[in-house]
């Protein structure tokens, strides 16, 4: 034997954070096996903000200078994956909280009493009964933010699809798991498995032809070939990045890849929606702008014009869509569509200034998305939400301050001034203008108008809720300490980042060098 | 010609398919054919297979859970004999990242085990 | 270029696979599906074993044919072996364009690969010699991906998890055991030796079979509610038939 094993080197520091993650999912896992079920509830919500808190100190702490690759290049600590790894931990929190919502029950309101009884039946009734609940969700959900805190930081494309799978099997399972409307759930979970798994084999197959074509997966090495350019192998590259490409605008819902979002967000539990929309698409764009700037902006003048047309059909398509819906949350679905749209606009300027803009669309859109499914779980008609339009009307009236918080998400959606929604489209249509040419003033174009169709269906929320009679047996219900200081801290950012950007803003413009 | 890596592979494959034509071949050749309903039932005791294939049967969903918790450590095993077969190379390190492996499928393990999922009631 | 046996094993397994794997796309049958799947396995298996990586090919055939075939053929089970899928469309017109969009797409990517052109020859001999196939994968996994390695276990953890989550029933109350159920008989003065057992016959011995009372009528108590709810309960009829037969044949032996 002449060929030594080398080992790879280890900068703990820098992985500190997902091994935190890590360690917490595995208590969380131990605590279902060994906790008994009438304190797992407390005991999860525990150690679930326990890990996430110790992850965000950890972060915050070390890792974020520790900048470099480790593990062999498997993991890429750079600004933007320590500046998005933060936001999806906080993000994680926030949900946790929401998750956890009892409404003075015995479990968790949001999920299923047992996700295998037959919906309706006597099984699921006693369990019920019983105060039984699903408290897997937090280890599950554990398990994703690993994989999604994984995905903004991998430097190479399979190391990136391990953390595809590990941040989205656990959501396919959450989707299912809803307490009401069971059936409704597990068709949307099925959707979402089905769709999802077709476009990670999507990715799968770019990566083959990406490794085909340069030799290797790692994106920096990607990176060379592309400026190397080899005729005899060009015909690998652009399906390679097509493909590759369609995974990751299939996880943030792009249009033509967005058919899953409406049934995956309206069937999934709203505090899950509520993750999902958030954290998910700062994963997924995390990996789109690495793999955008770092490894594929070689050749971006080939696939360039393609991101372009998906960005103005997701704005257009999203917005459209959005003024036909009924459903409160398939409307911030497809409003989540038009969202996902914008942000591309800011990750076609191909400046630094982009990188920072849509990293900071990706935190005001989050955290106001969070608090808007949070207050999308209180409106309740006979105990299950109610999550039709006409519910909701006369709500303003019956609910000052639910209806009211929800007003300023919508606000928000919007893009009025004063709130977050403004400041965060004017960081991503800034760089568009400034550095993306025609094409990019076009799409900001696009873009304003697709907002103005937008804030006419938020208006007419706002109306229905403080103008319209309703019946009155659709009421907000009180929520937890802990819901509302979710719900809080997703107003008071929104408010906050409206009027006062500049240290976020800074944070993000700090951090949008990729390391390369 | 011999040489060819294949051959083997080539040879083991037609003997194997030899094999198998000439035992159900021999079979219907030399075999007594005389039919009578005892004969034709699955089994000389014990109950009438159920659910019966030819109504279109279903079976319960706790057979697919046993396979797939068979499936969870048929991929753990393929890791170990990577490892097991480069032991010597490898040394300390892969030890203790094996190590590591296979705690955290032991995790699952315990979870399912207390959870009942190995029980089959 | 290729040696001619390696270009004929490829050319044979590689139309075995595609074909199959578009039986598995294409059967309306789940179990015609699910052989499709085992043949496409194997195939590619045996070409990645011709490709010098055994180490490759053996797993593949040990975790798709085995294992994952093994999933399908329970997934069969629970829908029912004869179960078809429809061919109704839901959204009209949407098999033609998701054929057009698809054969678009396969079109596209052909043009685009098969403008590809590799030089040289692809060896791994001098791999598969020193260090060899499996120490060099070994190699790989603990030394340059060890992490996704690690990583990997998260996976199967989420689907024991997700297993046990959506597909595994709990009991609310703990089983009774059968010193509890003993003590409530002898409680209850009912039944206090227990239930008659089913029927043991000459030809025949089975729980579906009930036990005949002295006078001949079948003792309903000899049979498992399960079975009688499911409607498996045989007859003994014919058993009994078949026994006097066997009498008969016996006293005519006798007497002849």
């Amino acid at each position: 034997m002449n060929q030594e094993f080398t080992m790879v080197e280890i900068n703990y520091w820098a992985i500190a954070p997902l091994l935190v993650v890590v360690a917490g999912a595995l208590i969380g896992v131990l605590v279902e096996a060994f906790v008994a079920r009438a304190s797992r509830h407390n005991v999860q919500l525990g150690v679930g903000l326990v890990t996430y808190l110790a992850a965000l100190v950890v972060l915050l702490a070390k890792s974020r200078t520790e900048h470099g690759l480790t593990m062999g290049g498997s993991v890429v600590i750079d600004g933007p994956s320590v500046f998005l790894m933060a936001v999806i931990l906080c993000f994680a929190l926030l949900s946790l909280l929401v998750m956890a919502e009892r409404f003075g029950g015995p479990a968790a309101d949001a999920f299923t009493p047992m996700g295998a009884a037959t919906p309706g039946s006597d099984l699921e009734r006693s369990a019920e009964s019983a105060g039984w609940g699903t408290t897997e969700a937090v280890p599950l959900m554990m398990i994703s933010v690993v994989g999604m805190m994984l995905f903004v930081s991998s430097g190479d494309l399979l190391t990136m699809f391990v953390a595809l799978e590990v941040l989205s099997l656990p959501l396919y399972v959450l989707t299912g798991l809803a307490r009401r409307r069971r059936l409704l759930s597990q068709e949307a979970a099925l959707k979402y498995f089905l769709l999802g798994s077709f476009s990670s084999a999507f990715f799968l197959f770019g990566a083959a032809l990406l490794y085909g074509y340069a030799g290797s997966v790692d994106i920096a090495r990607i990176a060379l070939a592309i400026g190397a350019a080899s005729p005899v192998l060009d015909g690998l590259l652009l399906p390679g990045v097509a493909l590759v490409l369609i995974g990751l605008l299939f996880k943030v819902g792009a249009v033509p890849f967005h058919a899953w979002t409406p049934d995956a967000y309206q069937g999934a539990p709203t505090p899950v929606t509520g993750f999902m929309a958030a954290a998910t698409k700062i994963a997924a764009f995390g990996a789109i702008l690495r793999l955008a700037y770092v490894g594929l902006s070689g050749n971006r003048w080939d696939w360039e014009p393609a991101l372009i047309a998906i960005a103005a059909l997701t704005m257009v398509i999203g917005a459209v869509m959005t003024v036909t819906q009924t459903d409160v949350k398939r409307l911030l679905a497809y409003s989540s569509i038009a969202h996902a749209g914008f942000i591309l606009v800011a990750v076609m300027s191909f400046d630094v200034t982009g990188v920072s803009g849509a990293m900071f669309y990706l935190v005001c859109y989050g955290f106001t998305t969070i608090a808007a499914f949070a207050l999308v779980t209180l409106v309740r008609h006979e105990g299950s939400e109610a999550t039709d339009l006409s519910q909701w009307a006369g709500l303003g009236r019956r609910s000052p301050v639910v209806a009211g918080a929800f007003a300023i998400c919508l606000l928000a959606f919007a893009g009025i001034p004063l709130t977050s929604g403004f400041t965060a489209k004017f960081a991503a249509f800034a760089p568009a203008i400034s550095h993306g040419g025609a094409a990019g003033a076009w799409l900001v174009v696009i873009g304003v108008l697709a907002s103005a169709v937008t804030a006419y269906v938020y208006f007419r929320i706002i109306v229905t809720m403080f103008f319209e009679e309703g019946a009155g047996d659709v009421v907000a219900i009180t929520p937890s300490t802990l819901t509302t200081i979710a719900i809080a801290i997703g107003l008071v950012l929104t408010i906050l980042l409206g009027v006062l950007p500049g240290p976020v803003l800074e944070a993000a413009t700090q951090s949008a060098q990729f390391l390369r | 010609m011999i040489d060819n890596p294949y051959v083997p592979l080539l040879f083991f494959m037609t003997l194997g398919l030899l094999f198998a034509a000439g035992s159900v071949g021999a079979g219907q050749l030399i075999g007594p054919k005389k039919a009578n309903a005892a004969k034709a039932m699955p089994y000389e005791c014990g109950l009438q297979p159920s659910p019966k294939a030819e109504e279109g049967g279903r079976v319960p969903i706790k057979y697919y859970l046993t396979a797939m918790l068979f499936i969870i450590f048929d991929v753990e095993s393929l890791f170990l004999f990577p490892f097991a077969v480069a032991f010597n190379q490898l040394g300390l390190f892969a030890l203790v990242e094996m190590v590591l492996f296979v705690i955290t499928v032991f995790v699952a393990y315990a979870y399912v085990w207390r959870r009942g999922g190995l029980n089959w009631d | 270029m290729t040696s001619t046996g390696e270009a004929w094993a490829f050319w044979i397994l590689a139309t075995v696979a595609v074909v199959t794997a578009l039986v598995l796309l294409l059967a309306r049958k789940a179990v015609h599906a699910a052989f499709g799947m085992a043949a496409s396995m194997v195939a590619l298996g045996a070409i990645f074993l011709a490709q010098q990586a055994p180490f490759l090919g053996v797993v593949h055939v040990f975790v798709y044919s085995g294992a994952v075939m093994m999933l399908f053929l329970f997934v069969v089970m629970l829908v029912g072996v004869d179960h078809a899928d429809s061919l109704v469309e839901t959204l009209p017109g949407q098999r033609f364009w998701s054929t057009v969009l698809a054969l678009g797409l396969a079109a596209l990517l052909m043009t685009g690969i098969g403008r590809v052109n590799y030089t040289g020859t692809a060896d791994l001999s001098a791999v598969n010699a020193d260090p060899g196939n499996v120490p060099a994968m070994a190699g790989l996994i603990f030394g340059r991906y060890v992490w996704v390695f690690e990583i990997t276990s998260l996976l199967l953890i989420t689907a024991a998890m997700a297993g046990m989550v959506l597909a595994q029933r709990q009991r609310l109350t703990p089983k009774a055991t059968q010193r509890e159920w003993s003590e409530r008989r002898i409680r209850s003065n009912t039944h206090v030796a227990g239930l008659p057992n089913p029927g043991v016959y000459a030809r025949h011995n089975a729980v579906d079979t009930p036990a005949l009372q002295p006078d001949g009528s079948i003792s309903a108590l000899s049979i498992n509610r399960t079975l009688k709810a499911r409607g498996q309960v045989a007859s003994p009829v014919e058993h009994v038939e078949a026994e006097e037969r066997i009498q008969r044949e016996i006293t005519e032996g006798r007497t002849r």
